[in-house]
């Protein structure tokens, strides 16, 4: 990125390659719409570009991204006027299409925490989507988020808790979309 | 350990092992409760886990990097247009300065060549001027970001823009959806910045814009404009606590440099 901040543009082409899946996978799952994620991947590029001079030589280039990655989230549900989150129906199943009565179950309770997820807070659901997906760890959150750690320890045990308060909520027998999946738009 | 110290690390063990772990797990042994909610916690952690990364496919990467592509290669080109008008003008400094002394010299009239027909040039300067606007014009008004994108980055390429063109930035400021267009419109606006009507939009937008990234980027062209009658309206910004706390922040420093 030193490069790129120095005017080296060719070099954004291999930052793109190396980060470009993360980046994806965190705004699709933040906006649960993989068209929107792809623009918005977008976004975060043309915002490195711009803003390059103010990278710090003392930064991570993922960190950095990712800062950047939330501002043009937090600009999608705010500009685009966008207060709900979609499910997506591209999404795979959690078994791989493996067709047994084993696989069904496990697609069926994927998809019951697909939806609470969908239905938990903004914040609380990145919060989760750092820590599980990117495999972030609290500090990493905490420099993310620009809070302490233990602030990060405090919003993360209320996350799970009301994630768990949902997905034990949500009725076995409701439409949990595995076989004939729905776009369904939900309010977060 | 209490059951609810022992609940509370259980979460902190999912994001890795808790510094506790061998009284965390003393515990369990002893209480009945705790080791089902530790289980439940295992499962909602698990099943969490069971949804599929989210990566782009074959197709969705591709498009990315021809975006990529394109972007860079707008950029490379904006950045090559300066470098070769810069090369122009010492060219043309260079030519100039040797036409002269090849005329004090009196070696003029060795070296005269009859010149092209003045109007068949003008006549052609002004049809790539025509067709330059109706592109500029034509790739703003497009679906795709990416392609407004491309339209506003053209607009700096036309050597006098008509109004239209002018019209056409200051409504991609105010309305277009993608933050990136309207960011872009402010920085191509900088060249037009001589006009009021400019200058006015400017401090309307900045009022009015969503985006902190854009509503910075209008205070920086006001205070470069060195709009002083824009002082009330950012001193408004400055003092508003629903405004983006960044935002304040250049807000204040816009007052301090106008004041």
């Amino acid at each position: 990125m030193l490069a790129v901040r120095a005017g080296d543009l060719a070099r954004l082409a291999p930052l793109f390659e190396r980060h470009h899946r993360a980046l994806f996978d965190y705004l699709a799952r933040m906006t649960g719409n993989r068209a929107a994620a792809e623009d918005l991947v977008q976004d975060v590029f043309v915002r490195i570009l711009k803003y390059r001079h103010t990278f710090r030589d003392d930064s991570r280039f993922d960190t950095w991204a990712f800062r950047i990655a939330r501002n043009v989230r937090a600009d999608y549900f705010q500009g685009g006027q966008i207060r709900e989150i979609a499910l997506d129906e591209a999404a795979e199943p959690a078994s791989g299409g493996a067709g047994t009565a084993e696989a069904f179950e496990l697609d069926r309770q994927a998809a019951r925490v697909r939806r609470a997820l969908s239905l938990l807070r903004e914040d609380q659901r990145e919060l989760i989507v750092l820590a599980r997906y990117r495999g972030m760890k609290y500090e990493a959150i905490a420099d993310l988020l620009g809070v302490e750690v233990g602030t990060v320890k405090v919003r993360m045990h209320r996350a799970i808790v009301h994630l768990r308060e949902i997905f034990l909520g949500l009725s076995e027998n409701e439409p949990c979309s595995v076989k004939q999946p729905e776009k369904r738009l939900l309010m977060v | 350990m209490q059951c609810e110290a022992a609940r509370e690390a259980l979460i902190d063990g999912l994001n890795g092992s808790p510094d506790d772990r061998a009284e965390v797990e003393r515990h369990l042994a002893e209480c009945a409760a705790c080791r089902a909610e530790a289980a439940s916690l295992t499962h909602l952690w698990d099943t969490i886990g069971t949804l599929g990364p989210e990566g782009p496919d074959a197709a969705a990467t591709a498009r990315m990097r021809d975006r990529l592509e394109a972007m860079l290669a707008a950029n490379d080109g904006s950045q090559r247009s300066r470098r070769i008008f810069y090369g122009l003008q010492a060219m043309a400094a260079a030519v100039l300065l040797a036409l002269g002394l090849a005329l004090g010299m009196g070696i003029a009239r060795y070296t005269a060549t009859p010149a092209p027909p003045a109007s068949e040039i003008n006549v052609m300067r002004q049809e790539l001027q025509d067709l330059r606007h109706m592109i500029t014009l034509s790739l703003m008004q497009q679906q795709s970001a990416t392609d407004r994108l491309k339209g506003v980055s053209w607009s700096g390429q036309i050597d006098a823009p008509r109004n239209d063109i002018v019209q056409a930035l200051l409504d991609a400021l105010a309305n277009d959806p993608n933050v990136n267009v309207r960011l872009a419109s402010v920085d191509a606006l900088e060249r037009f910045a001589d006009r009021e009507v400019v200058r006015r939009a400017a401090v309307d937008a900045v009022q009015t814009q969503m985006s902190p990234l854009v509503q910075i980027a209008l205070i920086d062209f006001i205070v470069k404009t060195g709009e002083r009658e824009s002082l009330d309206v950012l001193k408004r910004i400055a003092d508003d606590p629903q405004v983006h706390e960044a935002v304040r922040a250049r807000a204040t420093w816009g007052v301090q440099m106008l004041g």
